[in-house]
């Protein structure tokens, strides 16, 4: 796919591969062994301003365009999918306090966040409303002119055990309201998930709201908004991200795949020379041509702000995410039982792909998405 | 109003109208329709409308803009969009 990338693209594509080389496939298994990201490997990420890399230049972010942002997901996927996560929520919190905060507000936190000095949180699932956002529960009521009371909690929430900026959705009355809500802010208990299956090192956390009180200077948008609005700009760069993320670990499944098969002796043969081996290489090599394109057609419409670039997001996402689980419950076959230990990365590979179909909307929310979409056009060209 | 405004705000609409033919199932879609209505649009609409907008108008929506009085129907998204224009001294529409 290098025709399709300019040569500072393809420039930083090295880069980033050179900096997972180095960084992460040496410690990802242990990471996920121990259920933590060390501040070390977060620090390295933020030194290297990979975690503002899509922010401004002008609050202290590197300024690289979407295709850029990608293919660092991509490279950082491939590596570990629990430290994609990081930069995944990171760029949903800035993204959407970029479009909807108030000056203030950006000025305050855009440049902490862009400079990785604050990590941040996208606290919108609950544990009764995943896929039904409109099902929130998570209450804010007015106490004065000046400040909020927030009651309520969410849970599965990426970085939710190291995070120092939350922005939470929930309801004002009827309406929706995103509001930021700084760790240290007393009633915010924060609880660790553990023993996830995949994903296990991303930190997940339950928040519990016992009447925070939160200033009305910390609502993004505007009340009534935060569900239509707010919300769509975080998960479409959360979708993008997600979506190059498991592009990375399909291309780790494909890699590890093809040196095994080629190695690997069975007789006089390799393991490669057997056609239902090639079979299932064949059927992982084609996805992960596939999924660059979608990939990269979602990452341009982005740049080049096209109104389809949320439905090609949903769609890359969808694709490639499918694609890793079926190419990891591969990648573990063709191993065999060395595929099913921890001394193989297709282990945590098969873990952290199912983890995928769900997070930043799960496969049957976005075939419901894509299928009406496709319906509606074909009526549309009907007229 | 003069026609140039007339005839610019003609265009806007039918431009509005294109784009929203195309993304929401609607037969005969009336400039007064309320758009936002329960299970006319799915959860992206909001944002594809305003990407567009600010896209082929050369407009930034912005967190003052957020008022569904502005974007209820073709009508009053022709109407926001004339505003924004003349507001920001934006250019003509592609």
């Amino acid at each position: 796919m290098q025709y399709l990338l300019t040569e500072q693209q393809a420039a930083r594509q090295k880069e980033f591969k050179a900096f997972v080389s180095e960084n992460v496939l040496p410690f990802a298994e242990e990471w996920d062994r121990e259920q933590k990201i060390p501040e070390c490997a977060i620090s390295k990420l933020t030194k290297s301003g990979y975690l503002g890399c899509s922010l401004p230049l002008q609050y202290g972010g590197q300024g690289w365009d979407t295709v850029t942002f990608g293919l660092l997901n991509e490279a950082l996927g491939r590596g570990s999918s629990s430290l994609t996560g990081v930069l995944t929520v990171q760029t949903m919190v800035s993204k959407a306090l970029l479009k909807w905060g108030s000056p203030e507000q950006i000025q305050k936190w855009i440049p902490l966040l862009a400079k990785g000095e604050i990590i941040g949180a996208f606290a919108l699932t609950e544990p009764e409303a995943g896929s039904d956002i409109q099902s929130l529960v998570t209450e804010f009521t007015q106490s004065d002119d000046d400040f909020l009371v927030l009651h309520g909690t969410k849970k599965w929430i990426t970085t939710g055990q190291f995070a120092s900026l939350f922005l939470v959705f929930g309801k004002l009355g009827d309406r929706s309201l995103a509001c930021l809500v700084p760790r240290e802010t007393p009633g915010l208990e924060v609880e660790p998930i553990h023993d996830l299956m995949g994903f296990r090192a991303a930190g997940l956390a339950k928040l519990v709201f016992n009447n925070v009180k939160v200033p009305t200077a910390n609502i993004v948008g505007k009340p009534g908004f935060a569900l239509s609005h707010v919300a769509p700009v975080g998960l479409h760069y959360g979708r993008i991200s997600t979506a190059c993320s498991a592009l990375g670990l399909l291309r780790g499944c494909f890699e590890e795949s093809v040196a095994w098969a080629s190695t690997r002796k069975i007789g006089n043969q390799t393991v490669g020379d057997l056609g239902m081996i090639r079979s299932l290489i064949a059927e992982m090599g084609t996805a992960l041509e596939a999924g660059t394109f979608l990939c990269h057609s979602a990452c341009r419409a982005a740049d080049e702000s096209l109104p389809e670039a949320f439905e090609k997001a949903v769609m890359a996402k969808y694709f490639t995410s499918r694609a890793a689980v079926r190419s990891a419950s591969d990648a573990v076959q063709i191993r065999g039982a060395a595929g099913c230990h921890g001394s193989s990365p297709v282990a945590r590979f098969y873990r952290d792909a199912k983890i995928m179909e769900i997070i930043e909307g799960t496969t049957q929310i976005h075939q419901h998405l894509l299928g009406g979409m496709f319906l509606r056009k074909a009526r549309c060209s009907a007229h | 109003m003069n026609s140039t405004y007339t005839a610019e705000a003609s265009k806007v609409r039918e431009t509005v109208t294109s784009f929203l033919q195309s993304s929401i199932s609607i037969a005969n879609l009336n400039d007064d329709d309320h758009l936002f209505e329960s299970g006319i649009v799915n959860s992206l609409f909001a944002v594809q409308l305003m990407t567009f907008l600010e896209k082929n108008f050369a407009i930034e929506i912005g967190m003052d803009d957020l008022d569904i009085e502005n974007f209820k129907s073709v009508n009053a998204t022709t109407a926001f969009v004339m505003r924004k224009k003349d507001s920001q001294g934006a250019g003509a529409t592609n």
